[in-house]
């Protein structure tokens, strides 16, 4: 009995050290299975304030280059506004058609924005914080974007913090067509450079070339459909050379991220269970 | 001890949040990144019992992995850490030292200090690197990034080290 006691004593820590390293990895692999994590997580109350008050430090550092980004996407869009208003005025000379088409544009998204708080580019996969949480009406898989393009799918909610699966991020997989035709692919990234991201499954018989612009399919309920995502930067195959891999040129800055808008589809809760009880009827 | 204890806890919090503010968002070349927040641990008191020096490198792993959206990743490294800690430090200790001191370059002299970092550092950045990809598909790739942050991480601390002396 001694003996055994006096064995525990010398070598107790050995237990403490495995106990420890079970914890960890408990964590580890929870995480990546269940949403109710949020505590461990920087999207937790002390955390979230403490990024906020960082950021808010740093975005005021950042405001020139945001601004000028702003003010160039603004100019963009009022050109093309002008055009889009030209062509409506060319086309329809009832009221109804103006109606309707004012009533499908903006009633079908609401939009809720949001400051990052907190972003990283280095890691295999990256996540974004952002200060609205439940609270503000914010659930996980709305849309995260900013003026330049997409940015991320909101993943875990707190009260008055969320946080986003950043498009760098394994895990992140979003449906994109080309913006001149309605071919579509997968968007993933493949980790090191936070620039490119690349799109998988365009069939071979799709028509685009090099510099093509690449948008949102709206498929997913996600996000709207024609949401700027990136242009091609170069062609390649895919492994089993039944489909194109296509490096794209994100128009997302990760690197300077600082204001962020979350999108919520208002049928998306039914097209979510519609799809679920496809999916299950199938299995069965 | 109540002292030991509280000055112990201001270099936990002080290195835990210049990690997660500053030294998170490094990365040069896309592979280093400085990772500070081990000198807590390497920085202990000689004669610090195992069990405490677990709990620390649990608690300052954890708390960097809450901010970082890491959970579990820098826990698991830097428990393992503090569990070799001791043998290393008996390894590259000269055998005239006294018997407690504080490891740093003018209790073990320059070269058994930097030798007794590289390896603390080495196997920290092994298992988090590994634990992070998860996966051996790009082997440079992750030799790359442990070499690199273990000689950015060790230039910090003996920067860090010169300052003190």
């Amino acid at each position: 009995m001694r003996n055994l006691l006096n064995f525990v004593l010398k070598y107790g820590y050995w237990f403490l050290f495995l106990l420890l390293e079970i914890a960890s990895f408990l964590l580890l692999f929870r995480f990546n299975h269940y949403q109710g994590s949020v505590g461990f997580t920087s999207s937790n109350r002390v955390m979230g304030r403490i990024y906020a008050v960082s950021a808010e430090v740093s975005s005021f550092f950042q405001l020139n280059t945001a601004n000028t980004q702003l003010t160039q996407r603004n100019l963009e869009l009022q050109v093309e506004n002008q055009l889009l208003r030209k062509v409506l005025s060319q086309r329809s000379n009832n009221d109804a058609f103006d109606r309707i088409v004012a009533s499908s544009t903006d009633k079908d998204y609401t939009i809720i924005p949001a400051t990052i708080i907190n972003n990283s580019l280095n890691r295999p996969d990256n996540y974004i914080t952002l200060d609205k949480g439940t609270a503000d009406g914010v659930m996980p898989e709305m849309g995260v974007v900013n003026g330049n393009g997409i940015v991320g799918i909101i993943y875990l909610t707190s009260e008055h913090y969320s946080l986003a699966i950043s498009l760098l991020n394994s895990k992140s997989c979003i449906s994109c067509k080309f913006k001149n035709n309605d071919y579509f692919g997968y968007l993933k990234w493949k980790g090191l450079d936070s620039r490119f991201a690349y799109l998988e499954d365009v069939p071979r018989h799709a028509l685009f070339q090099k510099g093509d612009t690449i948008v949102t399919s709206g498929y997913s309920a996600v996000f709207p459909k024609g949401l700027m995502v990136g242009r091609v930067d170069s062609i390649a195959d895919s492994k089993d050379g039944l489909s194109y891999l296509l490096r794209i040129q994100l128009a997302t800055d990760f690197a300077c991220l600082d204001d962020a808008l979350i999108i919520s589809g208002k049928n998306r809760q039914e097209q979510h269970t519609l799809e679920q009880s496809a999916n299950q009827s199938t299995k069965k | 001890m109540l002292i030991t204890f509280l000055r112990r806890l201001g270099w936990f919090v002080l290195l835990v949040l210049v990690q997660a503010l500053i030294l998170n968002n490094i990365s040069f070349f896309g592979y280093a990144t400085p990772v500070l927040y081990v000198y807590l641990i390497l920085a202990f008191d000689a004669n610090m019992s195992r069990y405490s020096l677990l709990l620390w490198g649990f608690a300052l792993g954890l708390a960097v992995d809450i901010f970082s959206n890491t959970p579990g990743v820098n826990a698991a490294a830097t428990t393992l850490l503090a569990f070799m800690r001791p043998s290393l430090l008996r390894l590259f200790t000269p055998r005239d030292s006294a018997e407690d001191f504080s490891p740093g370059i003018l209790s073990m002299g320059t070269s058994p200090f930097i030798r007794y970092l590289t390896f603390c550092l080495l196997f920290h950045q092994t298992a988090l690197v590994l634990l992070l990809t998860f996966s051996l598909v790009q082997p440079h790739v992750i030799v790359l990034r442990i070499v690199s942050s273990v000689l950015l991480t060790g230039l910090c601390i003996l920067g860090i080290e010169q300052i003190r002396k």
